[in-house]
């Protein structure tokens, strides 16, 4: 009888607490103590209408005891019901805070977070909580019932367009999913992407949040990619690797990475420095990333700081022929190569710094990469690619063109004050002006060239410009229509003074 | 002279008591010695599939050993380096000999390095190309260039025996013949020397420095005195006068700073007539993608820009 009571009164409660849109679902029912205390004539039959009358002044006792008071209840087990692929262990570990529960309050607050951890897992269709109470013998229990529903359709797809800060570059990506595969929650993916400088990757990688007793989800990924920098730097770079991600949390982000790289030039036509690095190195890296983001907005900050620190250490093997190097970017950023003799050692060619792009140093957190103005890799120390074969010819011969060669150390600042704009629909929308400015150098300092390098020089070579615009916030990247003009620049760096749309996505 | 200007022949590893291991770098170094243009040596390490290499830069002028001729003959057209073929060149025997040498007995030498040795890490090939990168990538691009010279003479697991017999037999004759062409001159051909001389002598010093001393190749060489005679006095005069240069990790530190901003690069004339074409053109080029850029942008802000305002409004009839 008591229990049938109890069944009714969740039917009931569907009427007093509509559901929500999620799909969450929690039948409260009494723990029977409190059934005792709270209705009369329980043993006498009763007409439908007064059946619900009573169901209803249970809810309603129920409402006002939740709202009013802590009630304390214990839960006694978690049960979890529809996982036949999925293991047991890897939907509990997504019920912390549930088993710890000590009134109803806590409890349901706890189920709620459940439901969202697994929902984000995205291998099941449906999650529900139920509670249900305890045995009889023990009073102020419940058991939490997960009911899960595996998704039906393992393999979906996407499609989606990607900003790449390091490159200043967009890309788009393709994907094939494979859901859990394995039965702990991981995630199988190919993907193949295309972007700037006519970069394309092609990669297999797997996701699992959770490996037994491991804290951090697993992230592996086997990748090509092949990038082009011959219209820049005279150069092509294939990377075959491997890259795990050892750490990835909030805050903190540790990759491993171990890849055969190697650089061509098909056009043979680069200059020196760059001659010399062409052909086949081992990558084996670390990269560390420290991220802190304050800010208010991504798209339009007005309050708050950021920073972002990547350390990425190269050479992790016995092996002292792999590829040396030390990169560490922040707002001060210097690259040099370790190991033995390496005051004479140049530095690998992919990772210098290479300043220029097209995407706005407000919202991007990439480092210092880009400045306005000026073109991807379109400033820094260059050198003159190689002078086409007929010497005795000068006068008619073109001039060859110059290498971006990257610098070793780089430095930007700028500036930028946003305002409203005095029409209130462009105000309603986020549409504000802006004036900025920007200032950056690259130098070399490898080989030797330290000793060349001097502070002053180094300031007083610093390009700069100066501009102003409109920029157009939306829900998925910030549009910019600028006016530039470069207040200085190299002889050889690729800026214009000029009016130039870009858009660049939050990061 | 800057350093740059420097006449600089990049070459591969310098291994076995020779400036390089390679016989195409070594040949090209014999040329030039022989020619008396004065250069140094820079090496490049890590790219031991490359045709490129060897490449003689001087400034911005760079030959490389990929286009028409090899650097030796882009150095003779381009910069002005003696032609010490001159006047023998197109005589028969000197097509026979240049096409012996440049594929029966350069055939029988990848044969040994790669094919013949008994792997990866007792073959000399892996201390003159491979022994400055990581081992897995030296071990991949050495499989992959064994695979090449199998595919290329047609050689697998049933025929194998029969083309060592063959490749062997070949070089053996190859040797015979050289040695009776020789004699006891001192070079090939009219006792001068010629770019003939360079592949031959590169081709010996090789076989007889790197090669171990079971080499089936190098017992052949040894057969003939004279020619022996012939690769030992190259050695004496243009090998062992110059000391092997020190190799170490310095090696793109040899002659070499970057020019770097700093450097006053030659006057530049920007506006040339018969490109002005091509830059209009490109400029066309450049704008209309622009415009075409502009008006997806426009698309696109305007269709966020009024889902925004709808999803705005079902707020407020919610």
């Amino acid at each position: 009888m008591t229990n049938t009571l109890n069944h009714n009164a969740a039917q009931n409660d569907d009427v007093v607490h509509p559901e929500p849109e999620d799909d969450e679902q929690e039948d409260e029912e009494e723990e029977d103590d409190d059934d005792d205390d709270v209705l009369p004539n329980l043993r006498t039959p009763q007409s439908p209408a007064s059946k619900l009358q009573q169901q209803r002044f249970k809810v309603e006792t129920l409402a006002r005891r939740l709202s009013s008071e802590m009630v304390p209840i214990r839960v006694h087990d978690v049960l979890v019901n529809g996982n036949t692929k999925t293991k047991d262990w890897v939907i509990e570990a997504e019920l912390k805070g549930i088993e710890t529960a000590t009134t109803m309050q806590d409890l349901m607050r706890a189920c709620e977070a459940a439901i969202a951890r697994l929902q984000a897992l995205e291998i099941f269709d449906s999650c529900k909580v139920r509670l249900e109470p305890g045995p009889k013998e023990l009073p102020n229990t419940a058991n939490v019932v997960v009911d899960v529903v595996e998704a039906n359709n393992t393999v979906s797809g996407e499609c989606g367009v990607y900003t790449k800060p390091s490159t200043s570059s967009w890309s788009l990506e393709c994907a094939l999913k494979y859901k859990n595969l394995l039965g702990y929650g991981d995630i199988w993916d190919t993907s193949l992407a295309y972007g700037g400088s006519q970069a394309t990757e092609l990669s297999l990688g797997v996701y699992a949040p959770r490996i037994k007793r491991l804290l951090t989800p697993i992230v592996a990924r086997i990748m090509l990619v092949s990038q082009d920098w011959q219209e820049f730097s005279s150069y092509k770079e294939q990377l075959l690797g491997a890259s795990i991600g050892l750490i990835s949390t909030k805050h903190h982000d540790l990759v491993y990475t171990l890849g055969w790289r190697t650089l061509t030039d098909p056009s043979q036509t680069s200059s020196r420095s760059i001659r010399r690095q062409l052909g086949h190195s081992l990558l084996s890296s670390l990269k560390y990333t420290f991220k802190m983001d304050r800010r208010n907005s991504s798209i339009r900050p007005t309050r708050g700081y950021a920073f972002l620190s990547t350390t990425h250490l190269g050479g992790l093997s016995p092996d002292h022929r792999s590829l040396r190097f030390l990169r560490q970017m922040t707002s001060f950023s210097a690259v040099f190569p370790w190991g033995q003799g390496f005051m004479n050692k140049t530095s690998p060619l992919p990772e210098r710094f290479y300043l220029g792009g097209d995407f706005s140093p407000v919202c991007t957190l990439g480092g210092p990469t880009t400045l306005w103005g000026f073109k991807t890799r379109g400033l820094g120390p260059t050198e003159p690619r190689r002078q086409s074969r007929n010497r005795a010819d000068d006068n008619n011969s073109d001039s060859p063109g110059w290498d971006f060669i990257g610098g070793d150390l780089a430095v930007t600042a700028f500036a930028d004050l946003s305002f409203d704009l005095p029409i209130k629909w462009l105000r309603e929308h986020g549409i504000h002006g802006h004036v900025f400015a920007g200032s950056g150098n690259a130098a070399k300092l490898t080989q030797n060239e330290y000793k060349h390098f001097s502070p002053r020089k180094f300031l007083e070579s610093f390009r700069t410009s100066v501009g102003c615009g409109i920029v157009i916030p939306t829900r998925l990247f910030r549009l910019e229509g600028n006016y530039f003009h470069i207040l200085r620049k190299d002889e050889h760096d690729r800026g214009k003074t000029g009016f130039r749309f870009s858009f660049s996505a939050p990061s | 002279m800057a350093e740059n200007e420097i006449n600089t022949l990049v070459v591969r590893k310098p291994c076995f008591g020779l400036p390089t291991g390679c016989t195409q770098c070594l040949s090209a170094y014999l040329y030039l010695k022989f020619a008396q243009l004065p250069f140094q040596l820079d090496f490049h390490l890590n790219y031991p599939d490359s045709d490129q290499i060897p490449y003689f830069e001087v400034g911005n002028y760079v030959a490389y050993n990929n286009e028409k001729g090899g650097v030796i003959d882009c150095l003779k057209r381009d910069v002005g380096v003696v032609d010490l073929d001159s006047g023998i060149s197109s005589l028969p025997d000197w097509i026979q000999t240049k096409a012996m040498l440049t594929t029966w007995l350069a055939d029988a030498l990848a044969y040994e390095l790669w094919v013949g040795s008994e792997g990866y890490s007792s073959s000399p090939a892996y201390t003159i190309y491979y022994s400055d990168l990581s081992w897995p990538l030296g071990k991949v691009l050495f499989w992959r260039k064994a695979r090449w010279i199998k595919q290329k003479h047609g050689i697998n697991n049933e025929n194998a025996e029969l083309k060592k017999e063959e490749i062997y037999r070949r070089a053996k004759s190859a040797y015979g013949a050289l040695s009776t062409w020789l004699g006891e001159q001192s070079y090939l051909f009219d006792n001068r020397p010629s770019s003939l001389d360079a592949t031959f002598l590169a081709h010996g010093l090789v076989v007889l420095q790197a090669l171990p001393e079971s080499s089936v190749l190098r017992s052949k060489l040894l057969e003939h005195a004279n020619l022996v005679r012939y690769v030992q006095q190259c050695k004496t005069e243009f090998i062992d006068d110059n000391p092997t240069p020190t190799y170490s990790w310095q090696f793109h530190t040899a002659g070499s700073s970057s020019t770097s901003s700093r450097s006053t690069s030659s006057s530049k004339t920007k506006s040339k007539p018969k490109r002005e074409k091509t830059e209009e053109e490109k400029t066309f080029k450049r704008r209309s993608k622009y415009f075409v850029a502009a008006q997806l942008v426009a698309v696109v802000v305007f269709i966020t820009i009024m889902t925004s305002f709808d999803d705005a409004e079902v707020d407020l009839d919610e």
